[in-house]
């Protein structure tokens, strides 16, 4: 709760100091809001729901909200240099996302239905916002629409499941739910239905498929800075949630939806990874690329006891960054594939960053995707071995379009032209190289 | 095999002193790291750090191939990824369905679990494991990879390759799989491996005759030469093990010998083609010699480790199934008719080559310390095969 007020206030003081027109002051309250928030994380790790007076009370890991503030601080670090560029508007880009956090911060870990729907909307609307915000671009108008309407389908998709929830188990409260889906209701069709409505609202909020057709067109149209936020945070609240609901309430209908699952996870890495092959814009590989590890991200579910998506999760969002800020530098117009040849060689820093990103992504030790992956597999072997089976083969093609983007990169330009980072992308670019190849200390 | 690494592992880089690319510091560096993956390889303790260290060495041998190999598109390169990755997958399958079911991951605790009540599902374990290695040995059907990646990758690159990367494989074989799977496992894959392994012993050899391209022949003799290595190996008779120690040993330093003799040739006269070559003898001397003591310490001449090596690698096959011994004794023939066309013809041929730099001190020194290897171990084989018998008979279960 800590988290969320400091959130709220410090996007608050942000829009209003906006105002003067300094970047830098925005920059910098948001940053001391998101830290002030991990902070508070760190140490009120739990909060109770403020709307409720029943005794329920879930205990909310304030890991999970470092993580989601540390990722929205390198994205708006790392996409700074494009949101100084509009100084007028620079400290609504940061209010946006601040409460779009807090969003965040409430649905990840819900115990109260109600609670939970609101936290979606508050995450996915600042972001309808954020995605059309540049007004004079045709597509990013384009982005901006398709996203709020199928955006808004899918809320409604999920508020029908939840309301046949209630209607099956008369409560919003998890634990309620849960101990009368736990007595057999689960069988009930109501509950049934209203199970699989909140599963195809969280694959689209997820962006798996089969509601993945927003992710590539919205991604990019959205500007690389937004990318960069609504690639990772949203995903990582949206799956953690997932988890949570499916996880825990619907633990009794393990084998009624784990099949299903196991058939998103392969469909979603299949398709993700094979259309992300021919893609020539960077974008759109990027949203592809996310397709596929939302699949992976699922792999959470077939262990319900000691899954961990934690590592796996981080993973995925600081290579995502690390890419994407990358492409900002080099390539912020064209969004062009074309113009990632050579790129490695324009800064060593680049170069790095971009190796090791990848190298994560594709899931070659000793980097942190590796870990994640190797987490998520360990839990997942002894309940769903064909899945993780099929899922290698999967990863495999994945490496391949990691790999051929990064031979791209590195390819020998004919001539060297040297480009100039600045202070914050250099930041970002450090952090997450060591981020990524670090990992391996922490296990 | 930590010997073997770090040894190879100076003598690539002596080897191409004269060359541009061990002056690259990426070069270096990404040798280096590469040496750190091997020797983790080969020291760990516990399967999933075995894994780790495996794929480490995949990365900076990719990045070798692609900043200082020819290779004019990445299909090659991502082919070899492709196939090594797949391979190591299943691998990484098999480690954690391995800790799954015993509920040990060192050395020790596996060594003592029981695989064999796994029944079937130990047999299919072991198929992860053996994916792995058949692709980095590589075996037969799995080595389509290799001729082109040798052929286009640099000298240093082939010869990191294929003089300790792919003893990898084999290490595991040894150290890892054949112990821990003892059993019911082994036993089920013993033939169907054997059968492998000859298969690519004769078609390596038959291939390699008729080759014009010079390192493209020595990759198929590699080929030829392994897969008597691996089908030997999966006798799992602690006497083989230790002449199949010897014949590793042996076949890195053959490697190292004839793919830096390739290079030298490949880089004084620009072709690889043995019909474009010939007469080199005369006006390279040196080369000529270092090159002819090579050549006759792969034919497995009497006192040169490959004698003993393949004699007893051959003998044992023999003594299990005699088809076998007689197929792969085959490879003797087929080796000598190959390597002397090899070496023959850039050498003795029609003059074709009239400039041709002798060589560099650097490389005379290298082929010394690989001549004095080869044949010490052939007069005194024991110096190897006591050092490893006592950790290749511990007591297993």
């Amino acid at each position: 709760m800590d988290s969320i007020v400091i959130l709220f206030i410090a996007g608050l003081i942000g829009l209003f100091a906006g105002m003067s027109k300094k970047p830098v002051i925005s920059l910098f309250i948001a940053s001391a809001g998101l830290i002030g928030a991990g902070v508070a994380a760190y140490y009120r790790g739990t909060y109770s729901s403020p709307f409720s007076s029943y005794s329920a009370y879930v205990p909310t890991q304030g890991l999970i909200i470092i993580l989601l503030c540390a990722v929205t601080l390198l994205a708006i670090l790392g996409g700074f240099k494009r949101y100084s560029q509009d100084d007028e508007h620079t400290g609504d880009y940061f209010a946006l996302i601040l409460f779009s956090l807090c969003g965040a911060v409430l649905m990840a870990q819900p115990n109260d239905l109600m609670l939970f729907f609101i936290g979606l909307e508050i995450l996915s609307i600042p972001i309808y916002v954020l995605v059309g915000i540049d007004k004079g671009s045709s597509i990013s108008a384009e982005a901006a629409v398709k996203y709020f309407y199928t955006g808004s389908f899918a809320s409604a998709i999920i508020l029908f499941g939840i309301a046949l929830l209630y209607g099956a188990t008369g409560s919003f409260q998890l634990i309620e739910i849960q101990s009368n889906l736990a007595i057999g209701i689960w069988q009930s069709p109501m509950a049934m239905i209203g199970s699989l409505f909140m599963l195809a609202g969280f694959t689209f909020k997820i962006g798996s498929v089969p509601f993945h057709f927003w992710g590539p067109d919205v991604y990019q149209g959205a500007s690389n800075a937004v990318l960069m936020y609504m690639s990772t945070v949203v995903k990582i609240a949206g799956v953690y949630a997932l988890i949570n609901v499916f996880g825990q309430v619907f633990r009794d209908s393990y084998f009624f939806w784990i099949d299903l699952i196991s058939l998103l996870i392969l469909a979603s890495m299949f398709f993700g990874y094979i259309t992300a092959w021919k893609q020539t814009s960077f974008r759109r590989l990027i949203a592809y690329s996310s397709i596929a590890n939302a699949g992976l991200m699922l792999f959470g579910l077939a262990d319900i006891h000691n899954g961990n998506i934690f590592v796996f999760v981080s993973a995925y969002a600081l290579a995502t960054i690390a890419l994407v800020v990358v492409n900002l530098i080099v390539n912020d117009e064209t969004d062009s594939l074309e113009n990632w040849e050579g790129i490695a060689w324009k800064h060593p820093l680049i170069g790095i960053a971009l190796a090791l990103g990848l190298f994560s992504l594709a899931g070659i030790p000793p980097m942190a995707g590796f870990f994640g992956k190797f987490t998520l597999l360990w839990a997942a072997v002894p309940h769903i071995p064909y899945t993780a089976i099929l899922a290698l083969i999967a990863s495999v093609i994945g490496a391949f379009v990691y790999l051929r983007l990064l031979l791209t990169a590195l390819k020998k330009p004919s001539v060297h032209i040297r480009i100039q980072l600045s202070l914050e992308q250099t930041l970002v670019l450090v952090l997450t190289s060591i981020a990524s190849i670090g990992a391996i200390y922490f296990l | 095999m930590l010997i073997l690494t770090n040894v190879v592992m100076l003598l690539v880089l002596l080897s191409q002193y004269t060359t541009k690319i061990v002056h690259d510091p990426k070069f270096t560096a990404l040798t280096l790291l590469m040496q750190f993956g091997l020797v983790g390889v080969f020291t760990t303790q516990t399967i999933l750090g075995f894994y780790l260290f495996w794929e480490l060495t995949l990365l900076p041998i990719f990045l070798i191939l692609y900043w200082f190999g020819s290779f004019e598109k990445p299909r090659a390169l991502l082919q070899f990824f492709l196939y090594t990755l797949l391979g190591s997958l299943a691998m990484l399958l098999a480690v954690i369905g391995l800790m799954h079911a015993t509920n040990q991951q060192t050395y020790e605790g596996l060594l003592a679990a029981d695989v064999n009540a796994l029944g079937n599902t130990s047999i299919i374990l072991m198929a992860g494991f053996l994916l792995a290695f058949a692709v980095k040995i590589p075996l037969f059907p799995f080595h389509t990879w290799q001729a082109e990646t040798y052929t286009k990758a640099p000298i240093a690159g082939t010869i990191l390759l294929s003089a300790i990367m792919l003893k990898m494989a084999l290490f595991g074989l040894l150290k890892w799989v054949l112990p821990i799977f003892d059993g019911v496992a082994t036993d089920f894959w013993r033939w169907p491996i054997i059968t492998l392994g000859i298969i690519g012993v004769v078609y390596g050899a038959v291939i390699a005759l008729r080759q014009n391209d010079i390192k493209t022949l020595f990759a198929y003799a590699s080929l030829s030469h392994l897969g008597l290595i691996a089908a030997a190996i999966m006798l799992n008779d602690p006497q083989t093990n230790q002449i199949a120690v010897v014949q590793i040993v042996n076949h890195s330093i053959v490697s190292i010998g004839l793919f830096l003799a390739a290079g030298i040739i490949e880089q004084r006269t620009g072709t690889r083609q043995l019909s474009e070559l010939g007469g080199i003898a005369k006006v390279a001397p040196r080369f000529a010699f270092w090159f002819a003591v090579l050549t006759f310490i792969s034919l497995s001449v009497p006192f040169t480790a490959g004698f003993i090596g393949e004699f007893f690698l051959i003998k044992a096959l023999f003594s299990s199934h005699a088809l076998t011994g007689i197929i792969a004794s085959s490879t003797l023939i087929l080796a000598a008719i190959y390597m002397l066309r090899a070496y023959q013809t850039p050498m003795f041929g029609p003059t074709k080559i009239a400039v041709f730099q002798d060589i560099h001190w650097s490389e005379i020194l290298v082929f010394v310390i690989l001549s004095i290897a080869a044949i010490y171990i052939g007069l005194a084989p024991q110096c190897l095969t006591d050092f490893v018998a006592n950790s290749l008979t511990q007591p297993t279960h």
